[in-house]
């Protein structure tokens, strides 16, 4: 009877009998895949929120983006922060636990496709230490699945060491990955929101350009370290690949029946229905008295309105379809209450609507055609070659896209970086943005006087709030492991 | 003519007579035997008997089942009657001890008995119920409101932080796979006292320290509770009838702001709204000029009052009291019929019972019906066989009363002023929610149209023989089964859900089956050598397997027919989260032995061992080894005490011993893998990985516990008591210590951490009058304080993970379990408070509360948490006095515990800095801060604070209390009805919970849990809207036949 004391799961698989055939693998490459999801949600509450995109106060008691939004040094303990950190971390030790398993066990899988699992895994990894650096500044690199007590003696690794590992995994990333996977093809389309090589390079240009932005004095993501040239090309490679297209349209970009189209380099892909692979980010930014408004039975979210900046509104030109099309004016509510503030409604098709109101459909555009075109101007503007006809010729493209009659010319940096936060908003760019053109603290502090009517926000931001603090989980879970980050000790 | 002289030769007496009991009834089948021969008879059905003995004066000896033996002398024919005194004092002196009984007289480990006799003489649906109060160390926290839900229980308090710390229960010898209480504090799959008939039990005994408890091993370091049910008693076949119908309702109600104080408290926050809004908007504006400064002619409730509070009767409004509107008296009724008996063959108990509860909120109830069979079958003098059966089936109606978010959280929460045309159907049907208030659904029309049906068929049953080997040796073998089906259903119809528009019917269901199989073998050798040497040995072997299968189904999407309550008329079923079927199964395979020796009922010792194989330990660590000992010296037996005539008894004990805490869940030491799908092209992609770190060493906390205690009894046992003092200090405790999510985790499951309780247990009974008016009473106190000594790596002090903003509890070294971590209030800001630096909370202003700068750094933030309390009471405490004179019986039972606290969720739900206007909140609020020159009470600030909220005390309260848990009156039928009618007759009357105190103002019940305030890895269960405890006023009688 002592037999009876081996039992294992019935309801579940256990890490024993896994890895053992290529479909193992490669749902252990999908399941690296899916801490994306929390991304569009994360860059929504920590980068849009943060920036100047957003005039965030709470009316309705004290909501977690509110301190991300009114600089508020009380960060600690934000589960937004928190989340960013563990979110990131957990996607990074599925990748090494792939890896790991492909090295000792791998021989199940076929070459071709061991050559594809590695670069998708890596160019995860990257993208997961990217999101790190950018947020936190130093991480601890960890580079194989180590358990607890391994990882208890890693500390915070020096910034220009992570972005070694960075840079040469999305190196391995572009040489494994084919080029795209545009879905015309039958057997291509389980492949469609895969990484790929063009994926890879537009990454790896955007981490050189976010790596060449100032250091502010701090330990964050700019290294100052001049590298516009090693993004141009990179740029260039993808507008040329042929591979994808500046599309006629904006709104059809963003399109629920137009997903995956041609302006797509990566995205994260959800699904409605109701299995749990739908999103919650197109409804984040509108209260649950929108969707009542509309009769939409979604049970309540607790979310609350965070108004579009009038700042942003006032920056349209008018006519200019994108901020119709990324924004509205209010609603009314069923008992005839008028919002009257404007709300994001750039990723809503109530009509496309899932289950509930984390289950729309609509995929999460991370880098697309027209963000490396205006990358590719913002190297020619920092001396990385080309010329200011490419730079006008960039912007005033996507201007008349937007139905923006009035050429520029002589685009200057902030012009430029003034054309993505409209093109871009709502895309999670905006803080990101201005961090890599040191604008951040001049443009901060000169829009919340401006803004912050109801006195709601910091007068005073510095250069320590450009990166969030080290979460005090992780701090209190080694202590003494991990130094804080200055301005939140 | 022949015959004579030989009849002559051999002369003898007759003997004639009757043997009676104690109220002169004629007992029939007692055995008559002159004394040293095997002459003699039995009595007849009237107790008579007639024996011829040769003409030598003897004795004879009455001896019967249940009775003392009395010897008579004769020395001629004679007429007798024999009175014979019920064996009480042996049947006493019995207790059960684990895997068999023990003269109490050598108990050595400590052990809490509960004669139950008298549960049946209360309206008690529930086991636990009837511990709350009765023994010491035994705490009993009534967590739930709803009938037929568990209590929690906890022996010498908590020795586990995250594991189970609910004891063993252990019925009539078959162990019963052990539950714990979950976050919300329900029992996800059954408690193991669900649907048991508290009228069939005879006696429970708790066993509390190791030195008792620990022959249960890797299951006993919460204590192990035995329950025996009732056995035939020889005699006359006795049919016993019990019944009780009455009437219950909420001890209180929360006391909330009225309707006219909600819009005086509206009034001031939407005018400070609007000042706030921009300048040159003054709180003297009409809603005329609100809409001119507007430029709107709608009106927008943030910043304009509705006109009609402040006309006369408020035209078009109603005023809503929702408490009084849900709660209702309820009626509870219960009938029981049990038959009992025993002859030299048989023995059998068999009864049934129906117990009905309606609650005190519309729409709670429960229905069980029970019937249980006890026979035992002696086949020969060597051979017994037994069967013990209780099938059960239970409804219990809740439509989801208790909880955050649930319907007695709205009925405290919903603003109490609604339009007219909707009254109490406000959101509901083709009404919406009134501009000004609360956008939930009528909560009365929730609780009377919801469906929340809990249906539990539950089959316990034990098949077992006895063998006698040899005389003294004993082989017992048992067939356990325990089996529960249950299933839940629950519906919300449309027309109470979602609004209006927008109305869709949702419903779930959920389901368990759990079976528990457990055989045990016994070998029991018991033997007394010249005279002195008491011995008893046990081996054993258990062989346990528990399988839980579980299920559930719900849907959210609407139903196609409002008609039909089941999910195939839902619109849409999908999604793998909410809807699946899932099953469990462990093995546990135990050794185990245990030697009893008394020495001339004076030196006493026991010892005994266990060891515990269980698949939910990791693959490095299946078993585990767990040792006790005891000694007890009966002073009083010794000669030299002889002399001290008011000492009638006094046992020293004292014991070590090493128990187990396998409360670990199913493998969890195994790292299995999570499914997280993701999407590519449209299409679900499969993903797996691991879910948690694997732990090949994971195994069971361990408790080792001395307890040093004595047992004494004064003045011929007038005064008997016993007192214990115990350290138990529990290792290697199962932590979900935070780990760094550099690991891909937070938290990895882990043998580190210890705690230590450490307390005091006595009990007191006195006689206190004896005679025509008797008087006892019984006492029990206990102490316990428990502390951490270390946690994870390092010692870090863990704050626990809370679901409501920052940490409020935090385990740290040195400190109680889960010690409450607030920040201070301290009064409120006056404008010099501000103008002398006071620290703030964000951007509090004047008439904002006072918090503590615990740390000062001339601000408020959490690092000015401080520990202001901790969960677990200091004392708790019952006294039950007890009179009788002629046939009236009075009992009175106080129970209370001291030295807690609680930090109520609920409590902020109702009472937090920045509520908005259309919720209600606590009456406290009435003398709130208005203006410098209206400061009202100084504890609760102005209605409108916009700086948010922090973690402190307001929400902290005492859970001190007492409570008069139980007054019964009964009267003696017997004196008036004849015997040929009843042998026995009662009628009483009984007062549940009518009268007592606590000091917790921030929610209805102090030690409500129903809604889980930390998070996985720490499941802090707090309390966020559990309902008061029902008093009752119950009229019973019982009836033996």
């Amino acid at each position: 009877c002592e037999k009876d004391l081996d039992q294992t799961p019935l309801s579940s698989g256990s890490t024993p009998t896994f890895y053992q055939t290529q479909a193992d693998f490669d749902q252990a490459l999908s399941a690296a895949y899916a801490p994306l999801v929390a991304y569009p949600t994360r860059a929504l509450n920590l980068s849009e929120t943060r920036s100047d995109n957003i005039y965030g106060v709470d009316d309705l008691g004290v909501r977690d983006w509110a301190p991300v939004n009114n600089f508020s040094t009380a960060l600690v303990n934000n589960p937004y922060v928190a989340e960013a950190w563990s979110g990131n971390y957990n996607g990074i030790f599925r990748v090494n636990t792939l890896l790991d398993q492909l090295a000792n066990n791998g021989g199940v899988v076929a070459d071709a496709a061991r050559t594809r699992y590695e670069g998708e895994a890596k160019f995860l990894r990257a993208f997961y230490y990217f999101d790190l650096v950018r947020f936190f500044g130093k991480v601890p690199l960890i580079d194989k699945a180590l358990v607890p007590a391994e990882v208890a003696k890693v500390p915070r690794t020096p910034v220009a060491d992570v972005y070694n590992l960075i840079i040469s995994d999305l190196q391995t990333a572009i040489a494994n990955l084919p080029a795209s996977y545009d879905g015309s093809v039958t057997a291509d389309k389980p492949n469609v929101g895969r990484a790929t090589s063009n994926a890879a390079k537009s990454l790896l240009a955007l981490v050189y350009l976010t790596r060449s932005g100032p250091t502010y004095g701090i330990e964050g993501p700019g290294l100052a370290t001049n590298e516009y040239t090693k993004a141009l090309p990179l740029l260039n490679e993808v507008l040329n690949s042929g591979k994808y297209s500046f599309l006629a349209s904006y709104p059809d970009i963003f399109s629920y029946t137009n997903e995956n189209n041609k302006e797509v380099i990566f995205d994260i892909q959800f699904l409605s229905g109701g299995a749990g692979l739908g999103s919650d980010f197109p409804g984040l930014l509108v209260p649950d008295a929108y969707f009542t408004a509309l009769k939409i039975p979604f049970a309540s979210g607790g979310l609350e309105i965070r108004p579009i900046a009038n700042d942003l509104l006032n920056s349209y030109p008018a006519g200019d379809v994108r901020k119709t099309f990324n924004f509205a004016q209010g609603y009314t509510s069923t008992t005839g209450f008028k919002e009257t503030r404007w709300l994001m409604k750039k990723y809503l098709n109530e009509s496309a609507r899932g289950t509930t109101r984390t289950d729309w459909g609509i995929n999460w555009i991370v880098l697309r055609y027209t963000d490396v075109l205006l990358m590719k101007a913002e190297c020619i503007l920092h001396g990385a070659g080309g010329s200011q006809a490419e730079v006008d010729d960039a912007v005033n493209r996507v201007r008349t896209r937007a139905g923006v009659t009035t050429k520029l010319t002589g685009v200057t940096l902030p012009q430029l970086m003034e054309e993505r936060r409209r093109e871009l908003a709502g895309e999670g760019s905006r803080w990101h943005d201005l961090v890599r053109e040191g604008l951040v603290l001049t443009t901060i502090n000169a829009w919340i006087p401006k803004e912050d009517t109801r006195n709601r926000m910091s007068r005073n931001v510095d250069a320590n709030q450009i990166i969030y603090p080290v979460p005090q989980a992780e701090r209190s879970a080694a202590p003494g492991l991990y130094d804080q980050n200055l301005g939140y000790q | 003519l022949q015959a004579r002289p030989f009849a002559k030769a051999v002369a003898e007496w007759q003997l004639t007579g009757r043997v009676v009991s104690a109220n002169n009834e004629g007992l029939p089948g007692v055995t008559v035997v002159v004394k040293g021969t095997t002459n003699g008879t039995t009595t007849g059905a009237d107790g008579g008997f007639t024996l011829s003995v040769p003409e030598t004066a003897g004795s004879l000896v009455f001896s019967y089942i249940g009775y003392q033996t009395q010897e008579r002398k004769f020395s001629g024919a004679e007429t007798l009657t024999i009175k014979l005194v019920e064996d009480t004092k042996a049947l006493d002196e019995v207790v059960v001890v684990g895997y068999g009984t023990q003269k109490k007289g050598d108990v050595t480990g400590a052990i809490a008995s509960f004669n139950a006799e008298k549960l049946q003489e209360r309206p008690l649906a529930r086991v636990d119920q009837a511990l709350v109060g009765q023994l010491a160390g035994v705490q009993v926290k009534q967590t739930t409101g709803v009938p037929g839900r568990g209590f929690s229980v906890q022996v010498r308090g908590a020795g586990s932080i995250t594991a189970n710390n609910e004891p063993l229960y252990v019925i009539d010898g078959f162990p019963l796979e052990a539950a714990a209480q979950n976050a919300s504090g329900r029992f996800g799959s059954g408690s193991p006292l669900d649907n048991i008939n508290p009228n069939d039990i005879e006696n429970i005994e708790v066993l509390k320290d190791a030195a008792a408890a620990a022959i249960y091993g890797s299951r006993a370091a919460n204590g192990v509770v035995l329950i025996t049910t009732k056995r035939g008693k020889s005699g006359k076949p006795k049919i016993n009838l019990n019944t009780y119908a009455g009437f219950t309702q909420a001890v209180r109600k929360l006391d909330m702001l009225n309707a006219d104080e909600w819009i005086d408290r509206s009034v001031e926050i939407i005018n400070a709204n609007w000042v706030n809004s921009g300048p040159g908007r003054l709180a003297t504006q009409t809603t005329t000029e609100r809409q001119a400064a507007l430029k709107v002619t709608t009106i927008d409730p943030k910043y304009m009052i509705d006109d009609r509070w402040l006309q006369p009767g408020h035209p078009g409004l109603d005023f809503v009291d929702w408490q009084k509107e849900a709660f209702r008296t309820g009626f509870t009724q219960d009938v029981q019929l049990a038959a009992s008996g025993a002859s030299d063959f048989v023995n059998y108990y068999v009864s049934g019972d129906y117990l009905k509860q309606d609650g005190m909120v519309i729409g709670l109830g429960y229905k069980r019906y029970s019937a249980r069979a006890n026979v035992e079958v002696k086949a020969s003098d060597k051979f017994k066989f037994g069967l013990n059966i209780s099938p059960s089936y239970s409804i219990t109606n809740d439509p989801g009363v208790e909880g955050k978010d649930n319907l007695l959280h709205l009925v405290v929460t919903s603003s109490p002023v609604v339009e007219s045309t909707a009254g109490l159907n406000t959101n509901t049907g083709n009404f919406t929610y009134y501009n000004w208030g609360t956008t939930r659904n009528s909560p009365l029309r929730l609780l009377q149209n919801s469906i929340g049906d809990t249906r539990t068929f539950r089959t316990l049953g034990t098949i077992y023989g006895e063998f006698q080997i040899v005389k003294g040796l004993a082989l017992r073998s048992t067939a356990n089964i325990d089996n529960t089906d249950a299933e839940s259903k629950s519906y919300t119809p449309a027309f109470v859900n979602g609004s209006l528009g927008s109305r869709q019917a949702a419903g779930s269901y959920s389901g368990f089956r759990k079976q528990t199989f457990v055989n045990e073998n016994t070998l029991t050798y018991s033997k007394t050598l010249g005279g002195k040497h008491d011995i008893t040995g046990l081996a054993g072997y258990s062989y346990n397997f528990t399988k839980l299968y579980a299920q559930a189904l719900s849907a959210t999407g609407g139903f196609v027919n409002q008609a039909v309550t089941t999910l195939n008329a839902a619109t849409n079923i999908s999604g793998t989260g909410s809807n699946y079927t899932t099953e469990t199964q462990s093995a546990l395979i135990s050794y185990f032995g245990r030697v009893q020796y008394a020495y001339a009922g004076k030196y006493l010792l026991s010892a005994s061992i266990r060891r515990d194989g269980s698949s939910r330990f990791g693959e490095n660590t299946k078993f585990g080894v767990f040792p006790a000992a005891s000694l007890g010296w009966r002073i009083s037996q010794e000669s030299f005490m002889q002399g001290i005539t008011p000492i009638s008894d006094l046992k020293l004990r004292a014991s070590l011993g090493y128990s187990g805490n396998n409360g670990i869940g199913d493998y969890s030491s195994i790292a299995t893998l999570g499914i997280y799908n993701y999407t590519f092209g449209g299409a679900q992609a499969s993903g797996q990985a691991p879910n948690r770190v694997n732990n090949p060493d994971l195994k069971w906390e361990r408790s080792r516990t001395y307890d040093v205690g004595f047992d004494f009894g004064v003045l011929k046992n007038r005064l008997t008591g016993s007192f214990d003092y115990y350290t138990k200090t529990s290792k290697d405790l199962l932590l979900n210590i935070p780990v760094l999510s550099a690991a891909g985790f937070s938290t990895q499951l882990t043998n580190i951490g210890e705690v230590v309780n450490r307390g005091l247990e006595l009990e007191l009974t006195s006689h206190n009058l004896v005679g025509a008016f008797q008087w006892n009473t019984s006492v029990n106190v206990s102490h316990n304080s428990n502390k951490v000594v270390h946690l994870g790596v390092g010692d870090a002090p863990i704050e626990i993970v809370s679901a409501y903003d920052i940490p409020n509890n935090i385990l740290k070294v040195g400190q109680p379990l889960y010690s409450i971590y607030v920040v201070k209030q301290n009064g409120i800001l006056s404008q010099s408070d501000i103008d002398g630096g006071a620290a703030l909370y964000g951007s509090e202003t004047v008439g904002d509360p006072k918090y503590v700068d615990a740390n000062g750094d001339g601000k408020i933030d959490p690092n000015d948490r401080q520990i202001v309390g901790h969960p677990n009471p200091n004392y708790i405490w019952g006294v039950t006095n007890s009179f009788r004179y002629k046939g009236f019986d009075l009992s009175v039972l106080v129970q209370g515990q001291n030295g807690g606290s609680i930090y109520s969720l609920f409590g902020r739900a109702v009472d937090r800095t920045g509520t908005g206007q259309v919720d209600n909140v606590l009456g406290l609020y009435r003398d709130r801060w208005r203006s410098p020159e209206d400061p009202g009470a100084g504890q609760r600030g102005k209605a409108y604070s916009t700086f948010g909220r922090i973690k402190n005390t307001d929400w902290l309260y005492s859970s001190d209390y007492y409570r008069v848990r139980n007054i019964t009156l009964g009267y003696d039928l017997g004196l008036i009805i004849k015997k040929s009618i009843a042998q026995g007759a009662r009628v009483y009357v009984t007062a549940e919970n009518f009268f007592g105190h606590d000091k917790y103002t921030g929610g209805f019940n102090p030690e409500a849990v129903n809604t889980g305030g930390g998070d996985n890895n720490f499941p802090v269960g707090v309390d966020y809207g559990g309902l008061p405890l029902a008093k009752s006023l119950i009229l019973g009688l019982n009836f033996t036949f």
